[in-house]
């Protein structure tokens, strides 16, 4: 479904040029369930944008269901945003005025799309805070702000979820029931890259990739049988 | 976004403003020009000579009639009612123009110099629509006298009170409440009646010709007059007011510069608070970059935003800015009688939305080029 060839990215220029990611290959097959760990700076949330969209490569290709989208404008890169991908960020990215509800409406809203209240509360059910829709961000602890990030990321029905550390604000107990969340996902059939530096949730997934300083040293095929 | 508003509220207000007292002013302009006297009036043509000799002057000659003959009066009333009908579109018969002559005889009364003015009753009336009788009645017989408020006062007259004029004997009937005019100095009495007294059978000082519309060709019918009558000399009263208009426009032009530097300031004031709030919100919108808003919602959020406060300034600049005119327009302009101008409603609403839209244009722009990657990596 998403394969990536030969990536590379290139901070700056002359002296202070940093190769952030070098050579990177990599495919998720539907279904697939990839963890990325690796040190600070070695590349991990980099590799992330640049499957995302959110970031430029310097070369290569990501290739998504057969269509090369490293070289969409703006518009394209939208539709993409807009049911194919979706994202999971470490620090949540709720908007605080607006509730939890809200929060998951935004994508609906601006999809161009019959704004579904339904469906985000049917979401917002399902990663356990019915009860908690109507709280802004700030009323919410961690672990349900994450879900509500969760939730939001699903309104879509995306192929693939990126998560960006999403449980590295957390405690070991609210971290295990985000991972729980995101295993039941991809049981459900949806890919999901996680990028972590925790090797007790990278043991969750169904692949992990190590990186070093922009290079991919090791594949570790966790071989769960699923 | 409070800065925002404010700015848009005050340059509509001041727009706002300015017009009102305008329209007020106008209001008042055309007003008086209704009220306050005749359209035109027709006078004797008097050419004043300086009389000069190697320099030394020799006094002034003043050459033709120092009266009309009444006998012109039907051709000037030919003239002032064939323009107004061809302009109005009128095609019945009859007279339309109210035309008023009048005598001037400064004489003695009681022993004091006073200026006695003989008038046709009607047609002076319909003229002077401001005239009230404080005491007594108006004019409706030939013996008759009505005395201007400080003549009365002056001469020590009352109505039913007699007087001589030049040997004929008249009745007071009646004295005018004051006008602020020279007719507060002046005795009244019927044209035919002071005509015989002074020896002026069929000569008059004056007229006064009223058309009854404010669109009547005045200075067409003066032409006209001057043209085809000789011996009278035709004034139309626009060429006065035309004058004050003028002044007016002039403040009013002033103003409006004003105005038009309060709305650039206004201007700079909404794009400056908008360009801080993009700021302030980058994340926010990286966020609402990354669930799936394109460039131009991102854009429409403030643009919106500019509507909304446009808006909201529009409303409040109206109401500001009618209230600026009743504290002002007195104190400027001795504009008195201000009252809101609804119309200028839609033009306040108008200007403030455009104000604070173009004033967004840039900032929502900018918005719209944020990258999500980098404001996540700004924080």
């Amino acid at each position: 479904m998403l394969e990536v060839k030969n990536i590379t990215k290139i901070y700056g220029e002359g002296e202070a040029r940093v190769v952030a990611l070098s050579d990177v290959s990599l495919k998720v097959a539907r279904g697939d369930f990839k963890a990325i760990m690796g040190p600070s700076g070695s590349g991990k949330s980099t590799l992330l944008n640049i499957i995302g969209g959110l970031d430029r490569l310097s070369s290569g290709e990501v290739v998504l269901e057969g269509r090369r989208v490293d070289s969409l404008n703006e518009n394209a890169l939208v539709d993409i945003r807009r049911g194919k991908i979706a994202y999971v960020f470490q620090q949540y990215h709720l908007l605080p005025s607006l509730t939890a509800l809200e929060n998951v409406l935004l994508p609906l809203m601006f999809g161009e799309v019959r704004v579904n209240i339904e469906k985000a509360l049917d979401i917002l059910r399902r990663v356990g805070l019915e009860k908690r829709v109507g709280h802004q961000p700030s009323q919410l602890s961690g672990g349900e702000q994450q879900r509500v990030a969760i939730a939001r990321a699903l309104v879509n029905d995306p192929l693939l979820v990126l998560a960006d550390e999403p449980t590295g604000n957390m405690d070991q107990r609210t971290g295990r029931e985000i991972l729980d969340l995101f295993q039941q996902l991809n049981e459900g059939g949806r890919s999901i890259i996680m990028v972590t530096h925790d090797p007790e949730i990278a043991r969750q997934a169904k692949e992990t990739i190590v990186l070093r300083d922009g290079q991919i040293v090791d594949r570790v095929n966790q071989k769960k049988g699923r | 976004m409070l800065f925002a508003v404010i700015g848009v509220i005050i340059g509509t207000m001041t727009v706002v403003g300015i017009f009102t007292i305008a329209s007020a002013g106008e209001a008042r302009m055309i007003d008086q020009l209704e009220k306050y006297g005749p359209n035109l009036t027709v006078i004797p043509a008097i050419s004043n000579v300086d009389m000069q000799l190697g320099g030394l002057s020799l006094g002034t000659l003043s050459v033709g009639e120092n009266y009309i003959a009444e006998e012109k009066l039907p051709q000037i009333r030919e003239i002032a009612d064939s323009e107004i009908k061809e302009v109005m579109g009128i095609d019945d018969e009859g007279d339309i123009a109210t035309i008023a002559p009048k005598l001037y005889i400064n004489t003695k009364v009681n022993g004091t110099s006073v200026m006695v003015v003989g008038v046709e009753p009607q047609e002076e009336i319909n003229i002077k629509t401001w005239w009230r009788v404080s005491e007594g009645e108006y004019l409706n017989h030939t013996d008759q006298a009505l005395l201007g408020a400080f003549a009365a006062e002056l001469l020590g007259l009352s109505s039913g009170d007699r007087i001589a004029l030049n040997g004929a004997d008249i009745t007071v009937v009646g004295i005018l409440e004051e006008t602020g005019s020279d007719e507060d100095y002046q005795i009244f009495v019927p044209l035919e009646t002071l005509q015989k007294a002074f020896d002026k059978e069929g000569l008059i000082s004056s007229m006064d010709i009223r058309a009854l519309c404010n669109a009547c060709p005045v200075v067409m019918i003066a032409d006209d007059i001057n043209n085809s009558i000789p011996g009278v000399r035709a004034i139309a009263v626009q060429q006065v007011a035309s004058a004050e208009a003028e002044m007016m426009g002039r403040i009013n032009r002033f103003m409006l510069a004003l105005a038009g530097i309060t709305l650039a300031v206004g201007l700079f004031g909404v794009g400056n608070t908008m360009m801080r709030s993009v700021n302030e919100r980058i994340k926010d919108i990286g966020i609402m970059r990354a669930v799936g808003a394109s460039r131009n919602q991102i854009m429409k959020v403030f643009i919106y935003q500019a509507i909304i406060i446009g808006i909201v300034g529009g409303v409040f600049g109206y109401l500001a800015g009618t209230l600026l005119a009743y504290a002002l327009g007195p104190v400027l302009f001795g504009v008195s009688s201000i009252s809101p101008v609804s119309q200028y409603f839609p033009l306040a609403l108008g200007i403030a939305i455009g104000v604070a839209v173009i004033a967004t244009v840039y900032p929502a722009f900018r918005a719209a080029r944020i990258k999500v990657a980098d404001s996540f990596r700004s924080l």
